[in-house]
Order: C-alpha cells, then structure tokens, then sequence
C-alpha cells in the first residue's frame, strides 16, 4: 500500500517541476537573451548560463523522481519503495542541488542578476508583476522593491521550500515503516541527507550574502583584485570579530575560502590557504599563521575572537586542501579535524634571497618544503631531491645552465642544510666530471677530477681536495704532455715532495713548489742512462770469481756478489719515504671512519657509498629527465642495518672469508666500495705512464697498507655490529695476530683487484733479467729431455727411463718433453692463480711430484738432499717455461705471509728463485754448448 | 709453554762431504711427534729445548756442487747460523770450507753463527785434514767447531746445541764477552784438548747465569 505521504511527495514535485519550468521561461531564458555589452555583463552571462545548465540538471532530475514516484503509484504492489529515485539515488539527487546552489550564489556575490537585469530594465518592469506572483503562489511573502531582490528571491525561494517539504515529507514517511524494515534505514538516510542540504544551503547564501555585501565596502581597485574567482566566499572579516596582526602589518583581515587577505591601505597581502599552517601559540590570545616566506601572528581581543578565527582558518585550510566545502557542514564540533602539516603543492617565492622567482613544486611541512620536491629558478637552475626545514638535504640533482650554450653543469650529490655534502657526481657543460666528496658545497677530501677530452689541456687529478682545491696527495696526469705526477699538492699546485714520470719512461722524485720543480735531488735519469750504457761493460770485464779452484770451467760473468749499489741501481725505487703508505689515501678511508664513529647511521649510507644507479647510461638519462631512478638503500638487501645484522653471524674461519669475498666484490657494501675507490686510485697511479718499474716499491708497499686497512674496516664495522646487538666488544687484537690475518686472509681476496697493474709493475722491474731467464729457456728447450738432464748433472741413476729401452739416438731424438711431466704440469699452474699462497702450494705440490717420480725410478722412497734436487728442479723449471718467472717470484715473496720466513715455503720459493737465477745466468755459457755437445 | 725460536740454519759444503747426511741423523735421532713437513732432506726442522726456550731449527740445505755456488747468497741470506761441513778425509773440502768461511764474513749476514763440522772423524785412519788445523782455523774466524759422524751419530747433537747456545749469546751482547774469555781460558789452560762437550757445559752453564 502507498502511504499518503509518498502521494504529497508525488504531487510536490509535480509542483516542483512546474516551479522549474516557469522559472525558466520566465526568469532564465529572458536573462539569458541579455546582449553581452562589457567585461562585466560578459562575465554575469556565463554565471547565468552554468545556472542555467543546473536548473536544466536540477528539472531533469525532479522529473525523474516525479517518475518513478508515479510508478509506484500506479503500481504499489509490484515497484517497491526502495524503488524511488528520491531513497536509491539520494546522493545524486543531492549533488544536483549542491550544483545548483553553487552556480546560483556564484551568481549571487557576483550581482549577475543585477547586472542582466539592468540592460532591459524596461522588459522586467513589465514581468515584476507576474514573478511577484509566482512567488506568492510558492508561499513567499511578496517583495516590493527593485527587480533584482526579485530575481534572487524566485530563483532561491522554490528550491528551499522544496528542500524542506522533502524533509519533511521524509520523516513523515520513515515514521509509517515500521522499524527494522530496510526501506526504514533508506528513508532516513535520505531525509538526514536533505536536513544536511538544509544547512548547507543556509551556510552557503549566508557566505554568499556576506560576500556580497563585503564588495561595497572595500575600494574598487580592491574589489577587482579579489572578487576572482567566482566562487570566493568570505568565510571570516576582522571587522566582525577584530583581530591585530603583527610583525606584519594589516588594518584589515580577510578569511576567503581559498585565501587569507591582509589588507593594509591599498597594499593587499594574499595567501593561498593551501600553504597556511595555524600554529596556535601558547598565548591564548594569539594565533601563528606559517607561510612560505611570511610567519604572522594574530591577536584577538579575547580569547573566544581568538578560538574564532584559529577554528575558521583551520577549517578553511582543511577545506581548501580538500578541495571541496564540508558537507554535512560541521557544526560547533569541540575538536575540528586539523589540516595535514605536510603537503604538496607549487609555491614561486617571491622574497629577495637565494630562492628569489624560484618555484618549488613538491613537499611542504609547516611553511618550508620539506621532502621531496622540485625547485626551478627563472635562470633556469632547478634542484630536484629532497628538502629539509626548506633546505636542500640529502639526494639531490641538481642543474645550472651554461650561460653561453644550450649545456649544463649537473651535480648529482648528496646535500646537508643547503649545500653539497658527501659524496656527489658533478659533469660539467664543459665536459669535465668531478666524482668524489663534497663539504660545504666545496670539493673536499678524495675525489677524482677529469677534464673533458676535447679540452685544450687534458688532464685528470685522483687524489685529495680541500675546499674545493687540490691539496695533499694526488695524482695529477698531463694527458698532453704524457706526464704522471704522483705526490703533493697544495692549493691547486704541485707543492711538496712528488715524483714525475713523463711519456719516455724517465723518472725522477724532486721538490716541487707552487708547480715548479726547486730542486733535482737526483737527476736519475742521467744516471740511470748512464747505468745501462755503463753495464755491458762492467759486466764483460772479467770478475775475480770468489773460487779460484774452479778453474776447469771459464770464469763466469757475474759470477761472484756484484757490488751493492750496482745492483740496486736499475732497480731504485721512487717515492718511499716521501709519501708515508699510512697516510697516503686517508682520504679514501676518511668517510669511512666518520661514518663508522657515527655507529653507522643508515640516512648517511648513501652520502658515503655514493648511490648506487644501474648503468653510467641511466646517470646520463637523470641528467636529461631531471631524474635518477636510484635503487634506493632502504629497498635494496644492502641496507646497512642488514649488513650489520649479517656482519657477526660470520666470524668462523672459512664463513669469514666467504663473507669478505661476498662483501668486497659487492660495490653496495662499504667494504667492497672501499676497494673499488682504492682500485680507482691504484689505477690513476700506476696505468699507463705510470707503469714505471720505479714506482713497483710504492705499489707494492700500497697494497699491503690497502689490506691492513680494510681489516682494520672490518673490525670497525664488526664493533659497530657488536654494539647494536649489545654484545660484548671483540678485544682488539695484538699486531700478530692482525698481522697473520692480513696476510692469511685479506691479501689474498684483495690481490686479484689490483693484480694487472702491480703485475705489470714487477714485469717492467724484472724485464732485464726475465729475457735473459728466456733466452735461457730457449736455449734449454733445444735440449733433448736426457741431454738436459746430463748436462744439468743430474745423477743417473734418478733419470726417470727405467723402463725405457732405447737406443742413444733413439733417447737424443724421441724423448723429448716426457720426463718428469706430472711435476712440469703442475709448476705450469702457478700462473692460474693470483694468490701468493696458493702458488706456493702449488710449488710444493711440484716438489711432491717429483719426490714421487724420485721414489718410483728408485723403488723406494728416496729423500732427495740439494745436491740432487736442485739440478732436478732447474730441469723442471726450464722444461714448465713459465714467462717473467723472475716477476712472479719477486711478487710472491713481496706479498707473502711473513711468518713464513726461513720456513718451508721460503725455501721453496728459494730453490725456484735460484733455478731461475742459474737459468738465467747460465745464458752466457749455454752458448757454447752447442759446440760442448756435438763434441759429445 | 716456552717461547719457540726459529733459528734458520744453512748448510754449506762440498758435495759429498755429507751434508743431508748430518742433517738426517740430527733430524731422524729425535723421535718427533709433530711431523713438520719437509722437502726430502733438503729442508728438515727440529725442535730442541735451549736454556729457557724452544729453539726450531729449520735446516736449509744447499746443493754442494761448484756450478751452483754462486747461488748460495740465496740461501744464507737470513741465516742465523751457517754449517760448513767438510770431509777430514779430503783436504779439498777443507779448502773449500775456507772459501765458504770467507764469502759469509764479506757477504752473509751480519753476526752469523759459523759451526765447521769435520765430518767422517769415524774414519780418521785416511784423515787428510787434521783437528789441529781445524782448530786453529775456527779459533781464529771465531767460529765453533767440531768432528762429526753422521754414519756413527758423533757429536751431531752437540753440533746444534752449540749454534743454539751460541746464537742465544749472539743475541745478548753483555755474555758474548764473558763467553769469549772463558773460550779463550780454555784453549789456554788447555790447549789441545779442549772436548767440545766440556765447552759446551760451560757454555751452558754461562746461559744458566744469565
């Protein structure tokens, strides 16, 4: 059955509709029809026209309702209640009137009634009568007076009459459904929605009206500026509840909906609500308001002016944040909800100072940006990265063009407090690129510069900075000149103690001062040249040899110690007092250490490691997109917390140096970032130019120093670890132990990173004496296996041919390359392999070969004593013909654990030196063995 | 647990003299439980108690033929103390011994403990080179000497504690004095038949005092 409520509802809005449909024709269209003749007619025209299309909506919609209304009607059994558009559709019926009531106060404050009316006055003077009448008809008491009261009044009259049948009507009908039916809950929802619309509707023509009436007031200067937009309402006038402000200064104080105005004379200071934050103070008469470049207070009379305007701004932030008015309007709630303290938005300063015309687009929190955002200067610098208290801080790219071409300068850093801080990538228009670590903005500790390659004097500098100058130790490389200088500098000079190699390999160490060198402590390179001028003949002259009884064999060259310094000579090495291995690099450890005592605070990981992007394309893409797509550490499995969670857990042996392997291979973690850098400055050293056989001791020593350190950085790390798990600290430990582990473990995970260069190093240094080592070999392997094995003296009876039965010739022409292969293939492996200690394993495991070999041509197990090794040995070494033999064993004794010293693997490595050294000199008289042999 | 002290030793001497021979009896007479790694008999270690300390002696032999002399430098350098074995049957061993002894004072390390070890004294019937001789020739280089038998184990032991004791000298100045006049009181109240056992006491007993 249909309630007589939904009846009366049917037939409001049949009235309704009707009311629509006269209001139109009588009131829209007509005014529509107004020739648009100024600015401001213009403007009401196009007000009137959106009022309009919702009074189109708002009729559409009442019709449809009145539709549905009748259905069920008609039909009470078979359509439902819940059928109603005005119960399912609620909301959309509701939205409708909201537009409505928007478009009509639009108009409202902006007097567009007036302002079309005005044109044919004549025209409404003749209808005032006929609207007088529709009005009394809809139950208004009948206007006298102008036409535009009229028009406003019949154009808001119809809707709240009909807004409040709804209601209640609404109630009505909810009161003849019994409880707990569903249609119940449908019926009251609607009527709360339109008591809701009820008070919206009085609080927007209140605002509305308030607004109107605020534009007479002010001059119409002011009027022009701030009656845009439209839909600017008045929410709060200092006129009504009077406030002071200070330090700024203001007569009056304008709440709008999207802006807060002090006005002061003809001066008007705006303020987006958007970027307001209400600070209330403590005094209870004060209100701070934050903005971007303003920070203001104000003072009410009384602390309820004061609650007034701190609640009216509040809400008027929040709303203008949102986007929206509140609906259902909030009433006097104790606790309105507060505005988020950070937000997002665009804001161009406009202030005198460093951030003057800059726009910055991104995070803000209580006036300043904060998080990430962009920030563009009219120049065309932008910053784009993350901000702190309105500072940059933390990641940051940062571009500034190049005044005279279409380049830029781009430095991609980690910022502290507004400056560069840590480590950063800056490329330059010019080409150049500085990669390294920053303080103050400056270039400060390591860092590597690099000229453009097309700059008219190519150079690179690996090394330390302060303060944006080269000063300390460094690598500067002349690229024109083909100079290396290694060694001191000071205030973007060459200053100190340095070593200079240039292109043709000479090399000299001297003093240098603001870039010049003062004094050649040693011409070397004279002397040197000298020297190897000088050799051939010192070495023809006959040496006394130290064994006169020897005479059966011609005195040999070189026989006897030669003289001390003669020997050292080509071998002197360069720079090892001058540049202390401890301090050498503490740049490169410096951060390191910083971060360490700082317990490792992960926000501070990434300005130490340097961030972490895929590929040097991708960093060239952030440059052009103005962004870089990091992988952020948090994300990432390196986080520092992780890796200090993982850190303890390996300690056993053999976890340990799986873990350094894991660690030091791994650019994200410190450990393998350390040795990256350290690898970036071995390079810049000793590549190129730099591969002088003078500079070996230098390498060598830096090496060594490079493993000490990254085990005193594990310990460092390993402490820190300890700490954040409260566990006990490790006793630092004694030199010998640290000693052993360097050795042990460290040396040989590190060797392989800078092999090639140091390799190199010991070639060069070794190169005299490892063609001559060759020539050896050449002339050996011409020997057959048994000829060699005689000639070498070696007893007969140890000659693994047994079990061959051959002929002389047979022996002379077939056995070639067989004895002693087991032993031979083995001492071939020593070149697999870049640790020291496993090539002496694999010295030993050579030795065991032949011992073995030994013991089977013997039957019987046979201690070989140096008079029959030694001779086996060479013959193992000539036929192995392992290259610069000489350089790899000088390697393995630089680089070997100490404690091994006078112990087996010392003597191994002896007896390989020695048959090196015999093979070597044996040269001179291998070359009348032709003759000694074809006597035979 | 007593300090280890690693004493490098070399072997000098011509071949066959019986250089690895001594080396073996001195390393194979003393049952060792810890095996330390060799090489043949080219490199052998022992651990023997000196005094207040362990002293490890790690032998390095080197090959005694003439051709390869000159790569001696290698072996000794480093060195502690230096054996130079010749052979009382062959005078040119002696000689030999004598090039050795010079080479190590103009070219070895500084301090060097010399010990000349005259060996075969078990066939002293075909001796060609005489105690006397040896004798005066080590007093005058300062240099410890003794015959031995590797074939007989003589005087072996006694061969290596007198390098310990004498190295353990070597390294506190104050007793080489003290050491050296007691030597030379020695020789003078008994000139020819000091037994190197009855030196060897008072060297140890010199140790003991200090």
């Amino acid at each position: 059955m249909c309630s007589s409520e939904e009846a009366s509802l049917l037939r409001l809005e049949e009235v309704f509709s009707a009311a629509l449909a006269h209001i139109n024709s009588l009131v829209l269209q007509p005014l529509l029809l107004t020739e648009p003749s100024d600015a401001w007619t213009r403007e009401c025209l196009q007000l009137l026209q959106q009022l309009h299309q919702s009074s189109q909506r708002l009729w559409k919609v009442t019709e449809e309702s009145r539709h549905s209304l009748r259905e069920r009607l008609h039909h009470p059994d078979s359509v439902g209640l819940e059928s109603l558009l005005l119960l399912h559709g609620a909301e959309r019926v509701l939205q409708v009137h909201i537009e409505y009531i928007e478009s009509y106060t639009n108009c409202m404050v902006a007097r567009a009634f007036q302002g079309a009316a005005k044109q044919r006055s004549a025209h409404w003077r003749d209808q005032r009568k006929v609207l007088q009448q529709f009005l009394w008809a809809m139950g208004s008491v009948s206007l006298e007076g102008a036409v535009g009261p009229v028009l406003v009044q019949s154009l808001r009259q119809p809707l709240t009459h009909h807004v409040q049948q709804y209601v209640f009507l609404l109630l009505s009908l909810g009161d003849t459904i019994r409880e707990n039916h569903p249609t119940r809950k449908l019926v009251v929802h609607a009527a709360t929605l339109f008591g809701n619309l009820q008070s919206f509707m009085s609080q927007a023509l209140d605002e509305a009206m308030a607004t109107e009436a605020l534009w007479p007031t002010l001059s119409s200067r002011l009027r022009d500026e701030l009656c845009n937009p439209a839909d600017r309402r008045l929410l709060q006038d200092s006129r009504d509840i009077p406030v002071t402000v200070s330090p700024l200064r203001a007569d009056r104080v304008l709440l709008f909906r999207d802006s807060l105005v002090l006005l002061q004379g003809h001066h008007v200071h705006t303020f987006d609500l958007k970027l307001v934050w209400v600070d209330p103070g403590q005094d209870r008469d004060t209100l701070h308001v934050l903005t971007p470049e303003e920070e203001f207070s104000f003072c009410a009379k009384n602390p309820q002016g004061q609650v007034a305007w701190q609640r009216k701004v509040t809400q008027a932030v929040r709303q203008a944040l949102c986007g929206k008015k509140d609906f259902p309007v909030m009433g006097a709630d104790p606790e309105p909800p507060e505005p988020p303290a950070c937000r997002c938005e665009a804001y161009t300063f406009q202030v005198e100072g460093r951030l003057c015309q800059a726009t910055y687009e991104g995070e803000w929190c209580w006036g300043r940006p904060h998080g990430k955002g962009t920030l563009k200067w009219p120049d065309g610098r932008s910053h784009v990265g993350n901000f702190s208290q309105g500072l940059e801080h933390g990641f940051g790219i940062c571009l500034v063009p190049q005044a005279a071409e279409d380049k830029f300068d781009c430095y991609k850093c980690h910022w502290r407090e507004g400056s560069m801080c840590g480590y950063g990538i800056c490329e330059y228009g010019t080409g150049d690129v500085y990669k390294g670590y920053f303080q103050e903005g400056l270039r400060h500790g390591f860092g590597v510069f690099e000229s453009a390659r097309t700059a008219s004097q190519p150079c690179k500098y690996t090394g330390h900075w302060e303060l944006g100058q080269r000063s300390g130790y460094g690598i500067g490389e002349d690229r024109d000149r083909g100079e290396h200088y290694i060694g001191m500098w000071q205030a973007d000079q060459r200053h100190g103690l340095g070593v200079l190699v240039t292109q043709a390999g000479v090399c000299y160490q001297s003093c240098f001062q603001a870039d010049k060198m003062v004094a050649l402590s040693v011409p070397l390179c004279l002397f040197l040249l000298l020297l190897e001028l000088l050799r051939p003949a010192l070495s023809a002259s006959p040496n006394p040899s130290p064994f006169p009884g020897s005479s059966v064999r011609p005195p040999r060259a070189q026989a006897g110690p030669c003289p001390p310094q003669f020997h050292l000579c080509p071998h002197r090495q360069l720079g090892l007092g001058a540049f202390p291995v401890e301090s050498r690099w503490r740049g490169v450890y410096g951060p390191f250490w910083d971060f360490v005592q700082a317990g490792c605070p992960g926000d501070q990981q990434e300005a130490l490691l340097g961030f972490h992007v895929q590929s040097s394309k991708e960093l060239r893409k952030s440059q052009e997109y103005l962004c870089c797509e990091r992988t952020p550490p948090e994300d990432s499995t390196d986080s520092i917390a992780d890796l200090l969670e993982q850190l303890p857990q390996h300690r056993e042996p053999g976890a340990l140096q799986q873990y350094l392997k894991k660690a030091l291979s791994n650019s994200l973690h410190p450990l393998g970032k350390l040795l990256r850098t350290l690898m970036l400055t071995f390079q810049a050293t000793y590549s190129g130019v730099g591969a002088n056989k003078h500079l070996q001791g230098l390498a060598q020593e830096e090496v060594k120093q490079h493993a000490r350190e990254l085990w005193a950085a594990y310990r460092g790390l390993l402490q820190v670890a300890l700490q954040r798990r409260g566990q006990a600290l490790e006793e630092d430990e004694d030199a010998e132990t640290r000693d052993l582990q360097v050795h042990r473990l460290v040396l040989p995970l590190l060797l392989p990173s800078f092999y090639p260069e140091l390799f190199t190093l010991y070639l060069l240094l070794h190169e005299r004496e490892d063609s001559l080592y060759s020539q050896g070999i050449t002339c050996l392997s011409l020997f057959p296996d048994t000829r060699l094995l005689e000639f070498l003296d070696v007893q007969k009876h140890l000659w693994p041919l047994k079990d061959l039965t051959l002929t002389t010739n047979q022996r002379d022409s077939l056995v070639r390359d067989k004895c002693f292969l087991s032993a031979i293939e083995c001492l071939q492996k020593m070149i697999t392999t870049v640790d020291p200690r496993e090539k002496l394993e694999v010295l030993e495991r050579t030795y065991r070969e032949i011992e073995a070999t030994v013991s089977r041509v013997l039957g019987q197990e046979h201690k070989l004593p140096m008079d029959d090794l030694l001779p086996l040995l060479i013959y193992v070494v000539s036929r192995a013909r392992i290259q610069h033999l000489g350089a790899e064993i000088h390697l393995i004794r630089d680089m070997m654990d100490p404690t091994h010293t006078g112990g087996l693997y010392d003597f191994l490595l002896t007896a390989l030196e020695s048959c090196y050294e015999h093979i070597r000199k044996e040269d001179m008289q291998l070359h009348r063995v032709p003759s000694r042999w074809t006597a035979w | 647990m007593m300090a280890i002290r690693e004493l490098k030793v070399c072997l000098l001497g011509d071949t066959g003299v019986g250089k690895s021979s001594i080396v073996c009896r001195f390393v194979q007479d003393h049952f060792d439980h810890n095996i330390s790694p060799t090489i043949g008999a080219s490199f052998m270690t022992k651990t023997v108690p000196c005094g207040n300390e362990l002293h490890k002696f790690l032998i390095w032999d080197t090959a005694g033929q003439e051709r390869f002399h000159s790569l001696a430098p290698m072996y000794y350098r480093g060195s502690a103390a230096a054996v130079i074995v010749y052979d009382i049957t062959k005078q040119d061993s002696f000689h030999t011994l004598k090039k050795w002894v010079k080479e190590l004072k103009e070219h070895g390390p500084e301090n060097i403990v010399m010990a000349i070890a005259g060996n075969k004294c078990d066939l002293s019937d075909i001796r060609e080179v005489p105690l006397k001789d040896a004798k005066e020739y080590a007093e005058f280089i300062g240099a410890i000497v003794v015959e031995t038998s590797a074939k007989n184990a003589i005087n072996i032991e006694e061969l290596f504690q007198g390098i310990s004791y004498k190295g353990l000298l070597a390294r506190r100045p104050q007793l080489v004095a003290l050491s050296l006049t007691m030597l030379c009181c020695c020789s003078l109240t008994n000139p020819s038949e000091v037994e190197s056992r009855f030196l060897l006491h008072h060297l140890f007993s010199v140790c003991k005092i200090c």
